[in-house]
């Protein structure tokens, strides 16, 4: 074996010099006599390399040197290309004369695309969700009476289950949907828990699609309440309304409490009572799968279904990922037109101008870190596992650019060319899936709305995504929050 | 509300009053806004789930119990079929099924006023129907369809209930659906059986089934005792023969494999067995070693 390998490694190189014996062939010479013929009767490479290097190993010089000249001369590469051209065309011919032949594979469920491809929220269906059993519950004698608005009746006779109302589940899992949507849409950190077995790798997913935090290890009780001590040590950025980071607020946040999820989205609420107590207390809203034995008060959106099921389970935090998928696109997409329709109260305060002097050691420093970390790339990479593995990403939003804000302030600016601005804003912002769109309304509904933005065109674009709800026809009372 | 804590339905309230008061900070959190145009559902209502009796029905010993609010007992008209084919035909529960579904959608894609044994009733070829349709056309069309059709006890279930919705009566239904499905599995097995006839024509081996494997692993278990007890009845002779002459004989123990730990225990225990701790004596300087190895 190390003999072949060092002829394909030097063949190129140190074949081709017959006058004078290379290292190379001198120790096959020595090494091996009827071992070479074996060797080379394993390649069958009809390429013309191996060809040369047969010919340099088991023949005679004089073989070498001919094999290299044939090599060299330009009708054999025109041969080649012409080969691998007949190759394309004779493989283009079989593929359109035999498409047609044999059965057409339907489309099927392949579990592994649920969580490398979930279903979008405009996907759910009632078929869907009894095909991924989230209508089957828990023995009659486990219910939780609260529940009984979520249930569709009883079956069987000697072990009697509950059997879960999908079209309950489908609008709880829609309205979850749109807290999610929303959230994400306003800068909003959400983060997935699913702490059972198999849940793992769809609240990574979910948390990757959401651009969120995941955990799917034990909460650590207090990381909400307490979590100066227990998360203090973590890592957080600002980053800006492009998710880029800036830099030079080290010395602020140093002073800056760990940070707070916006949403928690809970897949397992009954071995996770203490993450929601202290979501309770800490005023941050939750979503959780509430199966016909757990206790609906504590969350604050329940999802009816079947939490022991993994299909469903990864059927919901897929498609809930998806809805936090579509909420980055769109503020990422106003973020691109410049409209920052959201802010949040970082408290941080823009970082002073320092001085060249301060700034140059700065950067100085820096490139000598970079470098260290260069210099250690396993260790750096071992971190960087460990920082992934962290329940609680901490980065703050930043918002510096309230362009819109100032603008409006400033009032230097032409008010209509702002009304349209945020008109468009306004259109995008909370748009229903077209199942829940009532017929033929739809369309008249967002003209009307439109038509109102049009005679107020000096709101605060901080309630702008507030009185877009075309969908609840709330519009009239957008003022209501100031 | 003692038993229930309701801060997680209260977080939209809470906060709006956090901010009138203006304890929290100056702008609302990201989720206020959607939290208001799509609040939480109500919690802990009790809708009416059946009602307690036909209405202008009493019955008959006075005032029956209230189930107003207990689901629903859910019932098909397949449950009795199912009962009846598997009272009649138990061991067909203990054949594997699939249950998984594509996309909740399988079974409409089954059409059962097909016969069960579709697949075995083909028409000759060019054979011409009443109605002058090419039958082994129409057969081979049915086919393309249906041939995924999963044919077990279910399917008969499903056939039975799909002639008495088309006018068959139920006892004749269910004659139907069963003939047809004893063609089909009739069929099948022989089938199996043909190939694997074939298979060992030709030199297969499919090694040993399942009764086979058992039936070795309980002959290697009394092979091995048999051994065992072969062992014993050698000491236990050796040790009554020693018993007559009179001698101690060692040697007769060693094959009932008495453990010597006791003895070795003991053999310590007399080393120390003068020195006792707290005695007037006091106790040997001989260090912990032998005894605490």
């Amino acid at each position: 074996m190390i003999i072949r390998s060092l002829l394909l490694r030097h063949g190129r190189r140190a074949l081709p010099k017959p006058p004078t014996p290379s290292p190379v062939r001198t120790c096959r010479r020595s090494l091996t006599t009827a071992g070479a013929s074996d060797v080379e009767a394993t390649y069958q490479n009809p390429h013309a390399d191996q060809h040369y290097i047969e010919s340099a190993a088991g023949g005679t010089k004089s073989q070498a040197v001919h094999s290299l000249e044939s090599r060299s001369s330009p009708p054999t590469i025109a041969l080649e290309d012409d080969q691998i051209a007949r190759d394309w065309h004779f493989f283009h011919h079989q593929k359109k004369h035999t498409e047609h032949i044999g059965s057409a594979v339907q489309k099927h469920y392949r579990p592994h695309e649920q969580v490398s491809n979930p279903p979008w929220p405009r996907d759910i269906t009632l078929e869907l969700l009894m095909a991924s059993q989230a209508h089957i519950g828990h023995s009659t004698s486990l219910w939780n009476p609260s529940n009984a608005k979520y249930i569709f009746g009883v079956r069987g006779e000697h072990d009697p289950i509950h059997i879960i109302s999908l079209d309950v589940t489908a609008a709880h899992l829609r309205r979850a949907c749109k807290v999610v949507k929303g959230v994400t849409e306003r800068g909003g950190l959400i983060l997935f828990v699913g702490s059972r077995e198999g849940q793992a790798r769809i609240v990574v997913r979910a948390a990757e699609l959401a651009q969120g935090c995941h955990l799917f290890s034990k909460w650590i009780p207090g990381s909400i309440t307490n979590g100066q001590q227990i998360l203090g040590k973590c890592r957080k950025k600002v980053v800006n309304e492009y998710d880029q980071e800036v830099t030079g607020f080290d010395d602020q946040l140093v002073q800056k409490a760990a940070l707070k999820p916006d949403l928690v989205v809970c897949l397992n609420p009954l071995e996770n009572y203490v993450l929601l107590h202290e979501c309770g207390l800490n005023n941050i809203p939750t979503i959780g799968i509430v199966d016909t034995d757990a206790n609906p008060t504590w969350v604050t959106y329940p999802i009816p279904a079947n939490d022991d099921s993994l299909r469903s389970v990864q059927l919901i935090a897929g498609v809930l990922g998806r809805a936090g998928q579509e909420g980055q696109s769109a503020r990422l997409e106003k973020a691109k037109r410049r409209i920052v329709d959201y802010r949040q109260d970082h408290g941080l305060s823009p970082p002073s101008k320092e001085s060249e002097e301060t700034r140059t050691k700065r950067e100085k420093e820096q490139s000598l870190l970079a470098g260290a970390d260069a210099f250690d790339v396993s260790e750096a990479a071992v971190y960087a596992d460990a920082d992934a593995d962290e329940p609680e990403r901490t980065d703050v939003t930043a918002e510096q650019v309230v362009n819109m804000e100032r603008l409006a302030q400033m009032g230097s600016v032409d008010p209509g060319l702002l009304s349209e601005q945020l008109g468009l804003a306004a259109e995008q912002a909370d748009v229903p899936y077209e199942v829940d769109a009532p017929l033929g309304q739809q369309r008249q509904q967002r003209q009307d709305e439109g038509a109102a933005k049009q005679v107020n065109p000096f709101q605060r674009p901080t309630e702008d995504a507030e009185q877009t709800s075309a969908w609840q026809g709330k519009g009239a009372e957008s003022g209501r929050k100031e | 509300m003692g038993r229930y804590n309701l801060a997680p339905q209260r977080v939209h309230k809470t906060a709006t009053q956090l901010l009138q008061t203006k304890r929290a900070p100056a702008s609302p959190p990201p989720w206020y806004p959607i939290l208001s145009t799509v609040p939480p559902s109500s919690r802990l209502d009790r809708p009416p789930l059946q009602r307690s009796q036909l209405p202008g029905h009493k019955p008959p010993g006075g005032r029956k119990k209230s189930r107003l609010y207990k689901p629903l007992q859910l019932r098909y008209e397949e449950d009795r079929l199912r009962w009846e084919y598997f009272n009649d035909h138990p061991w067909e529960l203990a054949r594997p099924r699939v249950v998984l579904e594509d996309d909740g959608r399988d079974a409409e894609r089954w059409d059962w006023s097909v016969p069960l044994d579709h697949a075995l009733s083909r028409p000759r070829a060019g054979e011409v129907g009443e109605r002058g349709e090419s039958l082994d056309i129409e057969w081979e069309a049915v086919r393309a369809r249906q041939a995924g059709r999963p044919i077990n006890g279910e399917a008969v279930v499903q056939r039975q209930r799909y002639l008495i919705t088309h006018g068959h009566p139920p006892q004749l239904a269910y004659d139907t659906a069963r003939k047809e499905f004893y063609r089909h599995r009739h069929q099948v097995e022989i089938a199996t059986r043909v190939a694997r006839e074939e298979a060992l024509a030709v030199g297969a081996f499919f090694g040993p089934g399942p009764l086979e494997v058992g039936m070795g692993l309980e002959d290697r278990a009394y092979e091995q005792w048999k051994g065992w007890a072969e062992k014993e009845v050698a000491a236990m002779k050796q040790m009554a023969g020693a018993a007559y002459t009179g001698t101690e004989t060692e040697s007769g123990r060693e094959g009932l494999d008495v453990p010597e730990g006791p003895g070795v225990e003991a053999e310590e225990l007399q080393e120390v067995a003068g020195s006792v701790p707290a005695s007037s004596r006091g106790q040997l300087a001989q260090g912990g070693a032998g005894v605490h190895p």
